[in-house]
């Protein structure tokens, strides 16, 4: 009865979010590899400006990194967890975990362009704004177009 | 019902609900999301380069040099636009290159004749290189060339989902196939419409309030022009997925179809030119050849450019109507 009931553009907010999702947490293998072999990489044959980014990436503290990866960690499980919501247009795990993702994804987006700075790749850039896109878009949805299909 | 006055209202009405209820059904999400990834990312990898060059000079010298960074864009920007807009060939450029390496800031502090003699230098590529701004320049030629392809995922389903669903019955006891035709068409024209205003004005804000090379005044005047480009460049391509959508029952077929026809159209003339070469007159059978006159520093060929997407938008959406009006829903 649900699905005959659920929008299409509701469908595809939860096929992104579990595509986001999954792409997501390949991220943070990626990151935590990184993390693990920052101290290895040679950055003697590098050109100036990677140098100095690898450089000013090895330089930062584990506290950081254990923020940023909590953050993501949470926010990406939000996303897996509110697709499924979505699906089965349920108002707790729909809307409210999706609220709650869309906020944790900007503070994370905020929180990572003011820890790294221009020279690493971050600070605010256009990149910010692409990665701000769907959590915003996920805030302004649920509360306005898909506000009264998620009541389950 | 025949007289003008209801059919402007019904097709006003259809196009603000299809408008409306664009993202609501699912389509106007995914191009949402397409479009702005799209058009932000362009703009990323055209920015990137400039904003790390201005952050070592900033290391270097303390400050940042803005005549040099355009310079800079000016000479690396020159070859390839003059390639994108057909004015030379690869092989050209590669030779011209071999002869006398020119560095972009070293060409500048040259006199004007002195450039023209370096050969390759005119008209079209200084107006978009060196009397508007560059950057928004190199950023307005990808989105013309890219922003084809993103459209048929907003107007692949105009009518053919609901004439699978026979929904369109129903809906025809309350108005005429023409208002349903004409009025979605308009729909998706207004909702794309919308989106490049929001994607050449977050361009333009970011260019403004963070690189600062150019004059406000100059991004925000280029900046309306290349809007008015784009939103003109996508009513012939909304206009064959019309033709396709009226023309098929199946939402996700006529989607297939308007992806082959608009990218089918553009490979077909490129490969089929590198073979013969009058092939390459393919292009023009949709706006492939005429839409980077959009951007021409002469008023008489972009308004030739702007009819040509007029016409070709006439033309399809006729041929979609044929079809839609006659056919069994």
């Amino acid at each position: 009865m649900n699905d005959e009931k659920r929008p299409g553009g509701l469908t595809a907010l939860a096929v992104l979010n579990l595509v986001f999702s999954g792409w997501g947490f390949i991220g943070l293998l990626g990151f935590a590899a990184f993390l693990a072999l920052r101290g290895a990489i040679p950055t003697d044959k590098m050109a100036e400006m990677q140098r100095a980014q690898i450089e000013a990436l090895q330089n930062i503290s584990l506290s950081v990194f254990a923020i940023i990866i909590v953050l993501s960690l949470v926010s990406n499980a939000l996303l897996l967890v509110s697709g499924i919501g979505y699906l089965r247009q349920k108002r707790i795990l729909g809307r409210m975990v999706g609220n709650a993702y869309a906020v944790v994804s900007i503070v994370s987006s905020v929180v990572s362009g003011l820890m790294f700075g221009a020279e690493m790749g971050g600070g605010f850039n256009i990149a910010t704004l692409i990665g701000l896109l769907y959590p915003v878009v996920t805030l302004i949805l649920l509360n306005t177009t898909f506000r009264d299909d998620l009541t389950n | 019902m025949t007289s003008k006055a209801p059919t402007m209202r019904h097709i006003r009405l259809i196009c603000v609900y299809w408008c409306r209820h664009a993202v609501r059904s699912g389509s106007g999400l995914v191009y949402l999301m397409i479009a702005l990834v799209f058009g932000l990312s362009v703009a990323h990898i055209l920015i990137m380069p400039v904003e790390q060059l201005m952050l070592r000079q900033k290391r270097e010298m303390g400050r940042t040099d803005p005549q040099a960074v355009e310079d800079l864009i000016v000479g690396v920007g020159r070859p390839i636009t003059q390639w994108v807009l057909g004015l030379r060939s690869m092989q050209e450029i590669a030779q011209q290159n071999a002869m006398a390496p020119p560095s972009g800031a070293d060409e500048r502090s040259e006199t004007g004749s002195a450039r023209e003699e370096t050969g390759g230098y005119d008209s079209w590529t200084n107006f978009l290189l060196e009397e508007k701004p560059a950057l928004l320049s190199a950023i307005l030629l990808v989105m013309l060339f890219g922003m084809p392809f993103v459209i048929p995922f907003l107007a692949f389903n105009q009518v053919s989902g609901d004439v699978q669903s026979r929904g369109l019955r129903y809906l025809l006891l309350r108005t005429e196939r023409r208002h349903i035709y004409f009025g979605r068409f308009l729909g998706v024209a207004l909702f794309s419409t919308l989106v490049m205003a929001l994607i050449v004005m977050t361009i333009v804000l970011y260019l403004a309030m963070k690189i600062r090379i150019y004059p406000a005044l100059a991004l925000l005047s280029w900046a309306g022009q290349g809007f008015l480009a784009l939103a003109i460049l996508m009513l012939p391509y909304i206009a064959v997925c019309s033709l396709i959508s009226a023309s098929v029952d199946s939402p996700f077929l006529s989607l297939v179809l308007a992806k082959l026809a608009i990218a089918g159209v553009l490979l077909l003339a490129v490969l089929g030119g590198l073979a013969w070469k009058p092939a390459e007159y393919l292009l023009y059978l949709l706006p492939w050849g005429w839409q980077n006159h959009l951007l021409h520093p002469e008023p008489g060929h972009w308004l030739v450019a702007a009819l040509a997407c007029l016409v070709y938008t006439s033309v399809f959406l006729l041929l979609g109507y044929v079809r839609f009006a006659r056919r069994d829903l």
